[in-house]
């Protein structure tokens, strides 16, 4: 079984949809890379499986039910670290942990035991009863990823995770998701660090306008575009450069 | 746009707009209903004053103290914006048309600071101090002159010095003020003569200082950010300001409290009301306004009925105000994708509120005890605090 499912979908802020048709899956344990211009609708397209945006047509089931058949569990399924770290300016870093497992029901064991071994890895331990507005751009992320990690969900959800971190964050965060995909749990990451999406992926959704182009390994994907040495970065002009030619 | 002028005129309705935009809250706001009782009370106590006012009461000094410190405060409403120093560099030659309309502005705004005071000061002028009409008049268009000499020269010296050292320039110029004042109320003219020396004297160095100097764009620029941030943080007072974000203080002292919110899933919404309630100035600081408020009147007004339909619109003040303060938002929240289902932030909120408008009722009532009145009904006035504050919470969405 599928942790996502995307059939069909249709949505935008308008009238006008921003995504179209759009359908993909993935499985337990997969790494999938969604990559796109700006303005291709990645964000978008996340703000729909995370139930901020509803889609005009077609479904989005997580753990095999909607936003609408069952809110808590389709709720509880992922965890979502967005591009721009949101965090609260009135609560320290050990209060946004202890925040997330209440609301993720983690009992007081669970959240010792997983945020000790968090802080060590993003090296925040002596920031514990820090606010926000002492952390750096680079810090604020950690924070979201910290939560997000502890919460131990079926998916995990990251928007353009490398900016702002800095290289040894980068590799903590890599190591995280390679751990948690050791376990069976999936990952969606949206980025346009190419080279690190052509590494670390399984697959990867190629997204222009709204629509997706092409999907699959990176074998598939030059298969595809008929480039049979291309890295990422050549296949991505390359669908760029088609689409101009239309 | 084909000239500075147009500049001035296109900013200048943006800036009218958006102090209306904010304004309508203010006024409408809780302060209003405040303003009213303060200006009942402080107008009934001065008249009373007056009639007793012993006969040696140094009016006209007093007064033109007043009025000259404030005349001398008279900062420059440029309306600079930061681009200008790109944008605008070319047209420095003909920066001075723009500032012209500039200083208008800033003389009208402010004239009403100075002629306020000295309406209110009429009665007094002229039952204690027994200043004549021709006086009053004399001091009226002086003020007007005044007003527009240190507006004048505020910003000459802001120009000259890049902003440093303003407070000591409104000194010499409060001084100045004054002196003038005191002299239009003794009907010396030889003194009007004297005190024109330094009155020109006294812009004429700043002036000529300005050749060759640049526009302290920075510096005016600076000025213009402030004074909006203090209207907007004044406003936000009253409503939500967008672009305003409410400090955050720890309030370590209060820690304790947090201890009501048992650790669980089904209190998560709690755990973060109650820090955002205490920890961000806005809303800690409306309750703590409002209860210091409904304490005062329940020890100063004397009358019951009239202490509870105050204690009772402070609370309706506090509960709703708090409420939508700590339920509105239309960013997104992190605590928007927690699976604990859609009401739980708006339970979360009532109760805190509930907590804070009971804390409120009892300070109230210890203030009524204090007092030591006997009057039964007094202390009815708390409870009216805490069923109008339920009422509220249960009505308002």
């Amino acid at each position: 079984m599928n942790v996502l499912e995307v059939n069909a979908v249709t949505g935008g802020y308008t009238r006008k949809p921003v995504i179209h048709e759009l359908s993909f899956s993935i499985a337990p344990g997969e790494l999938v890379g969604l990559i796109g211009l700006n303005g291709a609708g990645k964000s978008t397209t996340i703000k729909h499986i995370i139930g901020l945006m509803n889609p005009k047509n077609g479904d989005i089931r997580l753990n095999n039910v909607t936003f609408e058949e069952n809110m808590d569990k389709y709720r509880s399924a992922f965890s979502y670290i967005p591009e721009t770290p949101v965090l609260y300016d009135e609560l320290t870093l050990k209060e946004h942990l202890e925040l997330t497992a209440m609301a993720y029901g983690l009992d007081q064991e669970t959240l010792a035991a997983r945020s000790e071994v968090l802080l060590k890895e993003f090296r925040m331990e002596k920031r514990l009863n820090w606010f926000p507005s002492h952390f750096s751009k680079g810090m604020r992320q950690k924070v979201m990823i910290m939560c997000a990690f502890l919460v131990n969900p079926s998916l995990y959800i990251i928007d353009e995770p490398f900016v702002g971190l800095d290289p040894l964050g980068i590799q903590s965060l890599l190591d995280q998701m390679n751990e948690k995909k050791k376990t069976g749990a999936s990952v969606l990451m949206s980025t346009h660090i190419l080279s690190t999406a052509e590494r670390y992926c399984d697959r990867i959704l190629l997204l222009h306008n709204g629509r997706i182009r092409a999907q699959g390994t990176m074998n598939d994907l030059r298969t595809a575009f008929n480039m049979p040495h291309a890295t990422l970065d050549d296949l991505y002009i390359a669908m760029t450069k088609e689409q101009e030619d239309e | 746009m084909n000239s500075l002028q147009d500049v001035w005129r296109i900013r200048f309705v943006y800036y009218v707009n958006e102090l209306q935009k904010y304004l309508k809250y203010v006024f409408t706001g809780h302060l209003a209903f405040v303003f009213v009782f303060v200006i009942g009370a402080g107008g009934y106590q001065y008249s009373e004053w007056l009639k007793t006012a012993p006969s040696d009461f140094p009016a006209t000094w007093l007064m033109a103290g007043i009025l000259g410190i404030l005349l001398a405060y008279s900062p420059s409403t440029t309306l600079i914006r930061e681009p200008d120093q790109v944008y605008l560099l070319p047209l420095e030659s003909s920066l001075m048309g723009y500032m012209k309309r500039a200083l208008n502005w800033t003389f009208w705004s402010q004239i009403f600071i100075v002629i306020l005071p000295f309406i209110i000061s009429i009665p007094l002028l002229s039952q204690v101090g027994n200043v004549e009409p021709e006086i009053l008049g004399a001091v009226f268009v002086s003020m007007f002159l005044l007003k527009y000499w240190n507006v004048k020269v505020e910003f000459t010296f802001r120009w000259a010095n890049v902003g440093q050292g303003v407070w000591g320039d409104r000194a010499i110029r409060a001084i100045i003020s004054i002196l003038f004042l005191v002299a239009v109320f003794a009907m010396v003219p030889i003194y009007f003569a004297l005190l024109l020396v330094p009155i020109i004297f006294y812009y004429s160095v700043w002036a000529k200082q300005l050749k060759g100097q640049p526009f302290p764009y920075e510096h005016f620029v600076k000025l213009e950010q402030n004074r909006m941030l203090r209207f907007y943080r004044f406003a936000n007072y009253f409503t939500d300001v967008p672009h305003i974000s409410g400090s955050i203080k720890r309030r370590a002292w209060l820690d304790w409290i947090y201890r009501i919110t048992p650790y669980g899933r089904t209190s998560s919404q709690e755990f973060l009301v109650l820090r955002t309630f205490i920890r961000t100035d806005d809303t800690f600081y409306l309750w703590l306004r409002l209860t210091g408020i409904a304490t005062i009147g329940a020890i100063f007004i004397g009358i019951p009925v009239v202490v509870m339909i105050f204690v009772g619109a402070m609370a309706f003040a506090s509960a709703l105000q708090l409420k939508q303060a700590l339920s509105s938002s239309n960013e997104f929240r992190m605590d928007m994708l927690f699976p604990i289902g859609e009401k739980a932030r708006g339970l979360a909120v009532n109760k805190v509120v509930r907590i804070v408008q009971v804390v409120q009722a009892v300070i109230v009532l210890f203030a009524i005890l204090l007092t030591g009145s006997g009057d039964v009904l007094l202390y009815v006035a708390p409870v009216v605090a805490l069923v109008i504050s339920e009422m509220t919470l249960r009505m308002s969405n």
